[in-house]
């Protein structure tokens, strides 16, 4: 017996559901203009990311040929591994490790090493799913380098246990798309400069601030104008949420191809 | 009521859920130890869902753990390996989902006090009903293959890592972040009690048989990476016909390692380095990292539990600790005058 389907099919559902948030967050920021471009290759990623991840749990909804998504997450990989680079410039290994951009990095290397290291179904009745794209619907995939899985499971709960640490509206941290985080005028002047960390490393800037600043910072950018889709979607808990749920059913995926 | 008491009782339900340390971003030692341990909930959450877990062969290895086990221990072990066969995926996903939501639970502020308290009975119910005790009242247990039960250590840990402080007579700080909410005695002894009765599983015959380590370890290659399976070869090898040697060696470490946290903090530091070495080695060679990369593992079994446990009896320094706390959540800790 393998796992049950429904069980994939909930994992599925959770990652359509990511990948329609993400959309909605695209869309409701414009983020095809100047304004709402800011970050939105993340929500990019967790559109596609979504929509691939389900379509490798459930073979019904599987998109693209495996080496469409290699292509594409090898180049998602390439981008987020700039950007990070770009932002931790100098900063030393901690500064790459707290980037805004690291957990990204670590979700797109990790898409790209499932679809990479497929090594097709076991004959040992092991773990894996039948659903990726060019796979026996009765046959169980696994992963060639189980250890390299390994070491992304590991990562992938290290930043899945650190978002959810991690207050949703300190810092701008979970900022994906669209609104711009902007502390207010004392929280900002108390903060002092930015930290190596770019604009998601905003630990530092929270932690010095004192506790007045750090109320008025974790209060968002004024919101009353805005539709309640809007709130909703680009909602620093909703991107958490996302997050959180992407990188458990990312470390399932890989634990169950093992 | 004045704004000053409703501060206060707003102040007092935040407490009781955990959730004043919420407030900033910042994070205290003992936090860090907590998400380590959301962590290895998480994973062993994770591993819970594995295909291994929904065939019969899951409820074989519930139903062995009573081997050797006196007779009001094993009958509640065979009647849970009886109702886990009999609604398997049920059970087993219901299993797998309550750990994963303790990981969640104890990473996310809020329910932090709530995630411990249930991670500790579901610790002790998996040990008693899933893990046989961890094979102490049997003879099998063995530091080497996850003794005394790795789940009895989770548990172990939800009560060290404990979200409160105790206010010590002298009012001085905590010697070290296990002390916090017990106390330094009530740590010190639990550490004594741990790693001493590891010294002795040590010693135990089964442990000590002349090919007793050679088997253990030589057994764990199998289905295992060619480097691990290589690693495990060759220690299998060096241990050889040495069963009894070996295991005098590991008693003797592990018996200086339970002494160690009652001596002065440089000394403590050098058995904790050891107490880390040691459970690295446990968990690479004695316990293949969990067996994860067989794809069969249930859990990441006790080596990474007691390298946790080893960072929670880290000396603290007594003056630098608690004013970095005071400056990254901007709230007063144990020790420190209000």
């Amino acid at each position: 017996m393998s796992i049950p389907a429904w069980i994939l099919d909930i994992f599925a559902a959770v990652m359509l559901l990511v990948a329609a948030v993400s959309a909605g967050q695209l869309a409701v920021a414009r983020a095809w203009t100047r304004a709402g471009a800011r970050d939105a290759d993340i929500a990019i990623s967790h559109l596609l990311m979504g929509i691939a991840m389900a379509g490798m749990l459930v073979a019904s909804l599987s998109t693209l040929p495996n080496v469409a998504w290699e292509a594409v997450f090898a180049a998602m990989t390439a981008w987020f591994a700039w950007c990070l680079w770009r932002e931790s410039r100098g900063g030393g290994a901690g500064a790459l490790a707290r980037g805004h951009h690291a957990p990204h990095l670590v979700h797109s290397a990790a898409m790209l090493y499932m679809f990479a290291a497929l090594a097709g179904p076991s004959s040992g009745g092991g773990s894996g799913m039948a659903g990726m794209a060019g796979g026996s619907p009765g046959g169980m995939q696994t992963l060639h380098a189980p250890t390299l899985a390994f070491v992304f499971v590991l990562l992938l709960i290290a930043y899945t246990v650190r978002d959810l640490d991690r207050q949703a509206r300190a810092d701008g941290y979970f900022h994906v798309v669209g609104r711009r985080f902007a502390p207010t005028g004392p929280a900002l002047a108390t903060a002092g400069p930015a930290p190596a960390g770019g604009p998601g490393g905003g630990d530092g800037v929270v932690a010095t601030m004192p506790r007045a600043a750090q109320a008025e910072a974790a209060v968002p950018e004024p919101a009353a104008a805005e539709p309640a889709a809007e709130r909703l979607l680009l909602a620093p808990a909703a991107v958490k949420a996302c997050r959180v749920a992407m990188g458990v059913t990312m470390a399932f995926m890989l634990i169950i191809m093992i | 009521m004045s704004d000053i008491a409703l501060e206060r009782n707003r102040t007092g339900w935040r407490d009781r859920l955990g959730v004043a340390g919420s407030v900033s971003a910042g994070l205290d030692a003992r936090r860090v130890l907590q998400l380590i341990l959301a962590a290895i909930w998480l994973l062993d959450g994770v591993l819970q869902y594995q295909s291994f877990m929904f065939t019969k062969a899951f409820t074989q290895m519930i139903g062995a753990t009573s081997s050797g086990n006196p007779g009001v221990v094993a009958r509640p072990i065979n009647w849970n390996a009886t109702v886990v066969q009999h609604h398997l995926v049920l059970v087993n996903t219901i299993f797998a989902t309550i750990q994963l939501l303790i990981g969640l639970g104890i990473a996310w502020r809020p329910t932090v006090r709530l995630a411990l308290a249930a991670s500790i009975a579901w610790a002790l119910g998996v040990w008693w009903f899933g893990e046989g005790l961890g094979g102490v009242l049997s003879g099998a247990a063995s530091p080497l293959n996850g003794a005394p039960g790795a789940v009895i250590i989770y548990a172990l840990l939800a009560v060290l890592l404990w979200p409160s402080d105790r206010i010590t007579a002298s009012g001085a700080p905590a010697p070290f972040v296990a002390a916090r909410a017990v106390g330094a005695g009530v740590a010190r002894g639990l550490w004594l009690v741990l790693w001493g009765s590891l010294a002795y599983f040590a010693l135990t015959p089964a442990s000590r048989a002349p090919t007793a380590v050679h088997d253990m370890v030589a057994g764990m290659a199998s289905g295992e990476p060619g480097w691990l399976a290589a690693l495990d070869r060759h220690a299998a090898a060096l241990a050889g016909h040495s069963g009894l040697a070996a295991s005098v060696v590991l008693a003797v470490a592990l018996a200086v390692i339970a002494l160690g946290v009652f001596l002065p903090p440089p000394a403590a530091k050098a058995t904790l380095i050891l107490a880390l070495v040691v459970a690295a080695v446990i968990w690479v060679i004695g316990e293949g990292f969990g067996t994860i990369l067989t794809g069969g593992g249930t859990d990441p079994n006790s080596g990474p539990l007691l390298a946790l446990l080893a960072l929670a009896y880290w000396p603290l320094v007594p003056a630098a600790a608690p004013q970095r706390q005071i400056l990254l959540t901007g709230q007063h800790t144990e020790g420190t005058p209000a």
